[in-house]
């Protein structure tokens, strides 16, 4: 594989998940492109599927959950989606590298972060595990820690900053050029969530990546990604330039997520609450638009038709009342 | 009416190789929070915050100082003694999953308390009922739809309604929030902080809000105190506005320059502060407590300054050189 930013086309991507209800999709016909070299954030609640999503890049679904149709096609890797076994494995962490949701956590607790640095070298085939260790070091180093004393320590030992940040290391060391941030940021405070933010601007620049931030809280995409896609049930509901989506959203729901931000400064009680509640696994309507029992935009056909993703200049957005309205 | 006065609380380690040392999460704090007013503390993790909304819970002990409630010092009384009033006072969790036993419907949840109340106050069965759906009504809850149901069968938003519905039915005077919202959906936080605000409205309930989010603790109370903590010291107090439109404090400055700023809509200010290093809570205990991460120390900062007010600032702060910054991002539709 090159070393340099690979592009990403996830074409028609549906993940089921089996259940005694049948196999009820967590996503469902997403199709994203990620350009090489950009930094996309998706944003969801709880349940939109931007996990699963995320994980489908890796191909690391687990059952009961599995890849029903679609592609997933990184550059030099061809179809991860079709990838089994062996070369599954090795394109995992050398190729993508996947920093998980509460990295707090996801730590050996048993192991120094040296050993399970080691771990990860010798499962990949590292010959050259001292050269490891150094490029390790100086990663850390990079994101303002001592390296030798990080890779000494316990994750007990470690702040969650700086678990964080060992996160990030683990999943950059093998030299993937493609990199999936799921939650970089939740349970932080707001100077180490700026620290790890500009940590990811950074690294994301210096070496050359390809970038996917999964998150719930929109301040985070706003801070660094270049283009966002927001999920709602399961389904990519609008995609676009970061600061065009922000400042002029299409879809309804975009609305409402944004108005419910309580902000600084200005009239506290323009912030509204979106009515009702996200839907589940088990509650996403089968057909029609996923969004419309929350929708103040609904009509008769959202019922029946599930509506298509179309785009309108560098904005994508799934929406029959926008689709009627760019039409009118 | 609830005050606080030079509330000192030290946590000693045990059990492990830190045996014997010492962590101060407090360092002498006052605070007032009147009848149906707000409050909200914020600050980093580990500054004290939580430490202090459970001592004015009454679940934790403190070392020096004295809690009064409603003109009662506490230190006076035997456990049972304080029991009544403490109750005045109620808890939200953070974690709406683990604040609710999984094996008990709404109605088992609800009907414990009830029942003691209704035995306190000599009232019949058909009390506890009706008082049940009307607390659940209260919270913007469907009395019909939820009774029955076990805590798994709701939404996180709607557990942490049947949460405040809990602690609404001793009647208290207070509700203590300790990141009440952090777990919520997004889109449905505001319909929590709603309903707190709302209840502040309706029932006269005074809230107290900790957050590490500034502008939640807005919404709650933006006619409320706001109380800046580190490192177990109030380094700001103030109205909320007040201080979020011009904090003079410089960890004030740099939390709130810490705030995500949304491109497109809004611009950064313009003089953000990044402190200097991160935080350690065991650094140097002497002179000002933010000193080694400051960009604006001075020669008077090897001393602690004391929380006052100075002149041209309506709020007080515990810094020898205060300064107006910019740090907030503006709307874009603000010119």
């Amino acid at each position: 594989m090159a070393e340099q930013a690979p592009g990403v086309r996830i074409g028609g991507l549906t993940v089921v998940y089996k259940t005694p209800a049948g196999e009820l999709p967590a996503v469902r016909d997403v199709s994203l492109t990620l350009e090489p070299g950009s930094i996309t954030g998706i944003v969801g609640e709880s349940g939109s599927g931007k996990s699963t999503l995320a994980l489908s890049l890796l191909n690391a679904v687990q059952p009961p959950g599995r890849i029903s149709a679609g592609s997933v096609e990184i550059d030099g890797l061809g179809n991860v989606a079709a990838l089994k076994g062996e070369e599954l494995r090795k394109a995992r962490g050398r190729h993508i590298g996947y920093v998980f949701q509460a990295a707090q956590n996801s730590l050996n607790p048993l192991k120094t972060v040296g050993k399970q640095l080691l771990d990860l070298g010798r499962s990949h085939g590292v010959e050259d595990l001292r050269g490891l260790v150094r490029d390790a070091k100086e990663l850390l180093g990079r994101m303002g820690l001592d390296g030798a004393r990080v890779l000494d320590s316990h994750q007990h030992e470690l702040s969650g900053g700086m678990r964080q940040r060992v996160g990030i290391m683990l999943a950059l060391v093998l030299n993937a050029h493609l990199v999936v941030l799921d939650e970089p940021t939740t349970a932080l405070d707001m100077i180490t969530q700026a620290n790890i933010l500009k940590i990811v601007r950074e690294v994301h620049a210096e070496r050359g990546l390809t970038t996917l931030v999964i998150t719930h809280d929109i301040g985070v995409v706003a801070e660094v990604a270049d283009r966002l896609a927001v999920m709602y049930g399961g389904r990519l509901v609008e995609q676009g330039p970061t600061r065009e989506v922000l400042g002029s959203p299409s879809h309804p729901y975009t609305k409402g997520l944004i108005n419910a931000i309580p902000r600084l400064v200005g009239d506290i009680d323009e912030a509204r609450a979106l009515p009702g509640r996200p839907p589940t696994l088990a509650t996403v309507p089968k057909q029609g638009c996923v969004f419309r029992e929350r929708c103040a935009l609904r009509m008769d056909v959202c019922d029946t038709v599930d509506p298509e993703a179309v785009a309108h200049g560098p904005r994508i957005v799934a929406c029959h009342a926008v689709t009627v309205k760019e039409h009118a | 009416m609830i005050t606080g006065t030079g509330i000192v609380k030290t946590f000693k380690q045990r059990g492990n190789v830190l045996a014997g040392r010492e962590v101060r999460a407090l360092r002498g704090v006052d605070f007032a929070i009147p009848k149906g007013g707000a409050a909200s503390f914020i600050g980093e993790s580990g500054c004290g915050k939580t430490t202090l909304g459970r001592i004015i819970a009454g679940l934790e002990s403190y070392d020096e100082g004295e809690v009064v409630i409603d003109g009662t010092a506490m230190s006076g009384l035997k456990p049972k003694q304080r029991q009544p009033h403490f109750r005045k006072i109620q808890m939200i969790h953070q974690d709406p999953y683990s604040a609710l036993n999984p094996t008990r419907t709404v109605h088992q949840t609800l009907f414990a308390p009830l029942s003691l109340r209704a035995k306190q106050t000599g009232r019949s069965k058909g009390w506890i009922e009706e008082r049940a759906a009307e607390v659940l009504s209260l919270v913007g809850l469907d009395p019909g739809s939820v009774l029955a149901r076990y805590p798994h069968q709701l939404s996180g938003g709607m557990r942490q309604r049947v949460v405040i519905a809990r602690a609404l039915t001793v009647d208290p005077e207070m509700l203590v929030a300790d990141e009440a919202v952090s777990m919520i959906d997004v889109s449905l936080r505001l319909g929590i902080l709603a309903l707190l605000k709302d209840l502040r409205e309706r029932l006269g309930v005074s809230v107290l809000f900790i957050t590490h989010d500034v502008a939640t603790a807005r919404y709650i109370g933006d006619d409320g105190e706001l109380y800046v903590i580190y490192r177990g010291q109030v380094v700001e107090r103030g109205a909320v506005d007040t201080v979020i439109a011009d904090p003079v404090h410089p960890y004030t400055q740099s939390l709130l320059s810490a705030i995500p700023v949304l491109h497109g809509l809004e611009r950064p200010g313009e003089q953000p502060v990044v402190p200097l290093s991160s935080l350690d809570a065991t650094g140097d205990d002497t002179g000002c407590l933010f000193a080694s991460r400051c960009p604006f120390r001075g020669e008077r900062c090897d001393e602690r300054p004391l929380l006052q007010v100075s002149e041209g600032f309506p709020q007080e702060h515990a810094c020898f050189y205060p300064e107006r910054r910019s740090v907030i991002a503006r709307p874009l539709s603000e010119v």
